[in-house]
Parts: C-alpha cells; sequence; structure tokens
C-alpha cells in the first residue's frame, strides 16, 4: 500500500508530510537523550534487519505472497520512539531505491506504515500486556497490535484517497480493508513467531529499555 | 553472493551517471513538482514531460525494458482508482464510455488519467535517477543537500549491513529447505518466525559489537563523510537546460 505520487492531493500530502516530520523530529530527540552515541549503529543495524525481514515472502493466498511491515515489531523491542526513526528511513529508502511509494506522498506512507505502528501499535500492545499477565500478554499483545495496524493503515489510505477526490470512500475503505484484514492475520502470526523465538533465545532483548 | 537488487546499473557509463547526484536529485523534485501542479486538461505539456523523461532515459543506457518493468510498481493503485471510477464525479457521461451500469463521467475519467499519467512519470523520473546513481553517492549528495545527519548515518549503516543479513537469511533459507523441502502454510510462517527472531537477536549482537569497535576507535557520535563531490561545468549545463526547458512547456505550451 505504498502510495505512489499523483494519488493525493497537495493539501493532502502537505499537511502528512508536516505531521510525519514533526513526529520523527520528537522521536530523533528523545532517542538522542537516552541513547546518545549508542544509537547509530543500532537503528542503523535494525533498520537493515527490519529491511531484510521486510524481503522475505510468505505465501498469503492464491499464489500471491506478501510481507511483514514490522512496525510493531520494531517497537515491542526498542520502543516507539526508536522505532519511529528505524522505520522512517526504511521507507523513505523505499521510495527512493525502490520507487515503493512517491516522493510528494512519503509523508503519507511512513505516517500509514510505520508510524501508526510504531506508536498506535506500541501503545495497543503496552495496553495488553498490562491486561494479560506474563508472556501470553506480550505474546497476545504484539499479534493483536500488528492485526490491527495493518487494518488501521490500510483504513487510513483509504481515507487519504477519498480526502483528495482520487477513489471514493466507499469504495476504497472496503476494498483495502477487506484486503487487510487477511494480509494482517499473517503480519500478525509472523510477529507473534518471531516474539516466540526470541523468548525461547534470549528472553533479555525483550526487555531492553523502550525509547 | 551477488546482490542485483540494488545498483544493478548504476556503474554503467553515460552522461547522466557522471552527474553530479546533488544535480540529479533537485533535477528530480523540480521535476517531480512541475508534473505533480500541471492540470491535466493539459496534454501536451504531459506528453513533453514523457519526452523529456525517455530522453534521459535514452542517454543514459539504461535498458527502457528494465525501466517499464519496474514502474509497473504502481499498477496495484491505479487498479484501486479504476474500480472506483464509476462511483465518482458528476456531470455528463464521458461519450462512448456511457454503459447503462458503469456511467463513467468525464470528471470521473479526468481523475483516472490524472493519477495515471503523473504517478507514471514520476515514477520513470525515479527510477532514472536511482538507476544512474550507486546508492553511496546518493546519500552523500543528500548529506550535502542538508537532509539531517541522523538519518544519513542511520542510512549509511544500513546500506552496509543490508548485504549481510541478506546473505544470512539466504543461508538460513538454504538450511532449511535442505530440512525441511515442504511445509503447510503454518509452518512455513512458524518457520519464518524463527529465522526472522534469529536474524534480529544476531543483528541486535552485531551491533553492539559495532559500537565497541567503533568506541575504541575514537567515534563520538559524529560521522565524518570525506568524499567530496565535485561541482563541473556539465553539471551547471545540465541543471539550466533541463530546467529551462521545463520552464519552456510551461510557459510555451
Amino acid at each position: 500500500m505504498h502510495i505512489p505520487d499523483g494519488f493525493l492531493s497537495v493539501e493532502v500530502w502537505a499537511s502528512l508530510w508536516v505531521v510525519a516530520i514533526l513526529i520523527l523530529v520528537v522521536a530523533v530527540w528523545r532517542t538522542n537523550k537516552k541513547l546518545g552515541d549508542r544509537h547509530v549503529p543500532l537503528l542503523g543495524v535494525l533498520a537493515a534487519f527490519i529491511f531484510a525481514a521486510q524481503m522475505l515472502n510468505v505465501p498469503v493466498a492464491g499464489g500471491t505472497s506478501g510481507h511483514m511491515l514490522g512496525g510493531v515489531l520494531i517497537a515491542v523491542f526498542v520502543g516507539p520512539m526508536a522505532g519511529s526513526i528505524v522505520m522512517g528511513s526504511i521507507f523513505g529508502v523505499q521510495a527512493v531505491f525502490f520507487q515503493d511509494g512517491g516522493i510528494t506522498t512519503m509523508g503519507a506512507n511512513i505516517i500509514n506504515m510505520g508510524l501508526i505502528g510504531t506508536i498506535l501499535g506500541y501503545f495497543i500492545y503496552q495496553s495488553v500486556k498490562k491486561a494479560v499477565k506474563g508472556d501470553k500478554g506480550m505474546i497476545i499483545g504484539a499479534g493483536v497490535a500488528a492485526w490491527i495496524a495493518v487494518v488501521l493503515a490500510s483504513a487510513a489510505c483509504a481515507f487519504e484517497l477519498a480526502a483528495s477526490g482520487t477513489s471514493p470512500l466507499g469504495i476504497a475503505l472496503p476494498a483495502m480493508v477487506g484486503i487487510h484484514a487477511i494480509i494482517g492475520v499473517v503480519e500478525a502470526a509472523i510477529t507473534i513467531a518471531v516474539i516466540k523465538s526470541v523468548l525461547k533465545t534470549r528472553a533479555d532483548l525483550l526487555k531492553l529499555p523502550k525509547i | 553472493m551477488k546482490h542485483h537488487f540494488l545498483d544493478q546499473y548504476s556503474n554503467l557509463r553515460s552522461p547522466v551517471h557522471a552527474l553530479d547526484p546533488r544535480v540529479k536529485i533537485i533535477t528530480l523534485f523540480s521535476f517531480l513538482f512541475f508534473v505533480i501542479f500541471t492540470p491535466i486538461t493539459q496534454a501536451p505539456k504531459f506528453a513533453l514531460y514523457g519526452a523529456l523523461v525517455f530522453s534521459t532515459i535514452l542517454i543514459s543506457r539504461i535498458p527502457l525494458e528494465f525501466v517499464l518493468k519496474r514502474s509497473l510498481v504502481i499498477v496495484p493503485f491505479v487498479l484501486l482508482v479504476a474500480i472506483g471510477l464509476p462511483f465518482l464525479g458528476s456531470g455528463d457521461a464521458a461519450g462512448s464510455y456511457n454503459i447503462s451500469i458503469f456511467r463513467i463521467t468525464h470528471s470521473a475519467l479526468l481523475i483516472f488519467l490524472n493519477v495515471l499519467v503523473k504517478s507514471w512519470l514520476c515514477v520513470l523520473s525515479m527510477i532514472v535517477l536511482t538507476a544512474t546513481t550507486p546508492f553511496p553517492k546518493l546519500l552523500n549528495g543528500f548529506q550535502r543537500l542538508k537532509l539531517p545527519k541522523i538519518f544519513i548515518m542511520i542510512l549509511s549503516f544500513m546500506y552496509r549491513f543490508i548485504f549481510i543479513f541478506i546473505d544470512e537469511f539466504g543461508r538460513m533459507h538454504r538450511a532449511r529447505d535442505a530440512r525441511a523441502p515442504s511445509l503447510g502454510r503454518i509452518q512455513h510462517i512458524k518457520i519464518v518466525g524463527c529465522m526472522i527472531g534469529t536474524l534480529f537477536v544476531r543483528s541486535y549482537e552485531r551491533g553492539e559489537r559495532v559500537y565497541t569497535a567503533m568506541r575504541s576507535r575514537g567515534f563520538n557520535g559524529e560521522i565524518k563523510l570525506t568524499r567530496e563531490l565535485e561541482f563541473k561545468r556539465f553539471d551547471a549545463f545540465f541543471f539550466a537546460s533541463f530546467f529551462s526547458l521545463l520552464i519552456l512547456i510551461l510557459v510555451v505550451v
């Protein structure tokens, strides 16, 4: 759901760019304060990790395949702010180097597929984790958050298209949300599988300070 | 291992490849803005924009087939807009498209053309930029154009490690295929999850090691990229002619 250039009206893409930049500025500032000079190598390596993870395709249905977004996953590991920087960098690279998404629409894409997962998704994950105790809460929370993040991302995309007058909401919303309700299940399943495997091997990495 | 997903054609030799990355970035951005802000009703202008892009592709010697194939990334979105068309816009039906249920109005058709033409031109121009510029050079260009330093540093790290991780994934893949060649869907997802989990653990540890290694060599949060770019006369000539062509199209056509 990388929106290409030309699909959003000026008002929509410009305001989403402003919002994305504001959030990223706050994220950079907070991460800098907490991590100091450690953040650059760590975030760079994690960005490469998410990037590589996105290249692993999983069969979805009818010969199609999808890959994970990873916003919720990275936020569960290192926290919403550091996760936002990682996702912002990744979507920037995907737009510029792989033409997955446009330049003018980059703000919208960073918000939809990155920040909704890292910030809203992390919030959902935290609330579920509080309600359900132990490792189970962590696993359920991450799964639920991953599914909701994907569905919300597709809904946001539909709303942005509708606000730009390119596609009526009555068509775009059910089409996008319908497809992504299924894709979201895959995202949730992978996110859960990753967390389970890390819980088994290096559970301490899930207890890192969150930024 | 060889990796072809990045920098596949960026080491060819052509006048476009030789341009300063800053010039290419600025030219691309001005082209995008001209395309995005031109009303779709002015068809001749778009034809000329297209001519500009395609002549740049010709000069750059990138295979046309590669560029066209790459530009297919916009198709899913074009389809999404297409299925919404019969329900969009008001006014007269566009002549021949008036089929009882599917009454596509003239304004809806314009909306469709608008997204199709503009997104395609933009994608083509982006492909020219990245297919003619190696990643580190492009980053250097963005750095000199004052993109926030933290992103430049993160991205240059990412570029260094991405290949290592993809190789690691490749090895895990081979190991899996050798031991469990056919898996059900659920099993498949579980295995992919384990692979990603393993990769996370390894990459986190690697990040720590790299940091200590850098620290012990005097790293204090500043990365100094010393490769200087030089602005040549041809760069100025290219930018001036491309930009004046854009202005000409805007004013004259």
